[in-house]
């Protein structure tokens, strides 16, 4: 509602109008600028193979999930991203605790995560190639490298930031030193655990989509640089929607499980 | 209503003996700081003893060489049971903390549970004793509540029952009421006070009030500014249940004049010491 709706409009549950209403301004914007790109296209008639209309590409889009194999590319794309990722969350958290928890081992880990986490892991592709070759143990490493930063980053700086009073009430109350890292430290990073765990999945996705598209025959990034190659532009487009809604699903699930984490936000 | 019994069971034998105890922080350092100088104290079992004294005057450093959580430097703690005469280990003990330090991802339940739970005691027994504690200190029905829904003065007495179900011999007030405002602070200082008193656990109280402490305590230890040193031990002898109705007899306003006249010299002190960058 806006400040200056009338005085009569304050009392009682507000009046529904479109243009308040977010998700008709979200969907309702998208809806018209695809609506204004189909119809630029057709007065001006520029070529399909520069700029396709909307509905040419939902058409390849559709032809490709039926004929052209874009199911398995994308099985083999989800399926790279997400068993390196998975690893580099298990691995993550817990050299995330080991070195939130040992001087020693924050030492050492820093120079490393120092000279590696600055790097731009796409520089690392030609390397890992000429070791592991193109196939899954690569993109394993790849997606593996995109995660696991934030995720170690984002766990030490969680359990470093645990209130020091509970882990002396929990001391005070008979924890053993594994006691005080698993049912009071762990649990308190766990908000930061989930942020790095959202950074490290996007750049899992960006690594493994490049690394297809330089080396790979499989998966969406190989589908969309084999496309734009042959100039089947709708082809394209068609996968880069496919991308954007991965991105979409992968978001939304985020903030649902932050949603349901909510207990462990603090006061 | 605070239920009787609900508390302890154990009876206290063992009293605390602190011996000539030190304790200097950074003593390596070009600035050492001498917190204790010298303690000599007795806490006696079943009693409640108060200490009282200055900011910075060491009394929390005092209490968490207690709890065995900080070595003296100086000096040395006895754990004397008091039938036998004999040397024992440290008692069973439980803190309550200024900042509550509560578990803020876990129900009031589970707060007060998780020293069950970190024994490996069953979960059903674990629950049914947390229960009895939690319906102790007021708060049945607020079982499954978060922290964070709660207000300060409940928020203690989750404090106050997750120290209580350990049934410890020997329960640690640590400025218990320190972040509450003064009327809540009432309430559970006659709370608390009846608490101890059916329970007949031993405590140390750690207070910057003079009221907490002659409303709750059986002696009061009144500490000097740093280096903290005993000054005075004082036996409270109003007579129990105390209330707010206690600080209207007249022997309670001699006793607070009494402190006060004591505690006013050591604040000045500890003022200077502290604009003195608390060097010694």
């Amino acid at each position: 509602m806006t400040p200056l709706a009338g005085k009569d409009e304050d009392i009682g549950p507000p009046r529904w109008v479109w243009y308040d209403d977010t998700r008709v301004l979200g969907w309702g914007s998208v809806a018209l600028v695809i609506l204004v790109w189909e119809v630029a296209a057709r007065i001006s008639g520029v070529s399909p193979l520069y700029l396709p209309r909307p509905t040419q590409i939902i058409v390849a889009l559709i032809e490709m999930f039926r004929n052209g194999g874009l199911i398995l590319d994308l099985g083999w794309t989800l399926y790279r991203i997400f068993a390196g990722f998975a690893f580099a969350v298990v691995v993550g958290a817990l050299l995330g605790v080991w070195i939130a928890t040992s001087f020693r081992v924050r030492a050492i880990a820093d120079m490393f995560i120092a000279m590696l986490y600055p790097l731009p892991k796409v520089t690392l592709i030609p390397l890992l190639v000429i070791w592991l070759g193109t196939g899954g143990p690569f993109m394993l490493t790849i997606s593996f490298l995109g995660a696991i930063f934030p995720i170690v980053i984002n766990t030490v700086l969680g359990v470093r930031q645990c209130d020091p009073g509970l882990v002396l009430a929990a001391r005070d109350l008979g924890a053993t030193q594994q006691q005080i890292v698993r049912k009071v430290l762990l649990p308190s990073a766990i908000p930061s655990i989930f942020a790095g765990i959202r950074l490290g999945l996007g750049v899992s996705i960006i690594l493994v989509v490049a690394a297809e598209m330089v080396v790979g025959k499989l998966g969406l990034g190989a589908r969309l640089y084999l496309s734009g190659q042959i100039l089947e532009t709708e082809q394209v487009f068609a996968v880069l929607i496919v991308l954007a809604t991965l991105g979409i699903v992968v978001t939304k699930t985020q903030d649902w499980i932050d949603k349901k984490l909510g207990r462990w936000r603090l006061a | 209503m605070i239920a009787p019994g609900a508390a302890s069971v154990r009876t206290p034998n063992i009293a605390i003996e602190f011996e000539s105890v030190g304790l200097t922080f950074g003593a390596r350092t070009d600035t050492p700081t001498v917190a204790l100088k010298d303690v000599h104290c007795r806490i006696e079992p079943g009693k409640v003893t108060a200490l009282i004294g200055p900011s910075g005057c060491g009394k929390s450093t005092l209490l968490q060489i207690a709890r065995g959580f900080l070595d003296p430097s100086r000096g040395s703690l006895r754990f004397v049971e008091i039938a036998s005469g004999q040397t024992t280990g440290r008692p069973a003990m439980a803190t309550v903390w200024q900042a509550f330090n509560l578990f803020p991802w876990l129900t009031v339940i589970e707060n007060v549970a998780f020293g069950l739970e970190l024994a490996g005691l069953p979960r059903g027994e674990r629950e049914a004793r947390a229960r009895v504690a939690i319906g102790a200190v007021d708060l049945a029905g607020f079982e499954n509540r978060f922290p964070r829904q709660l207000s300060g003065g409940m928020r203690q007495r989750v404090g106050i029952a997750r120290a209580l179900v350990m049934q410890p011999e020997v329960l640690l007030l640590d400025e218990p009421f320190g972040a509450l405002d003064a009327q809540t602070r009432l309430v559970l200082q006659e709370q608390l006070s009846r608490l101890v008193e059916t329970s007949g656990t031993t405590a140390i109280l750690v207070t910057h009030s003079i009221e907490e402490a002659i409303l709750l305590a059986d002696k009061i230890v009144v500490m000097t500014a740093r280096p903290g040193r005993i000054a005075a031990e004082i036996d409270v002898k109003l007579p129990r249940p105390r209330t707010f109705a206690t600080t209207h007899e007249p022997e309670y306003g001699a006793l607070f004049d009494r402190i006060y006249g004591m505690l006013r010299d050591e604040v000045m002190q500890a003022m200077i010491i502290e604009s003195d960058g608390g060097k010694e």
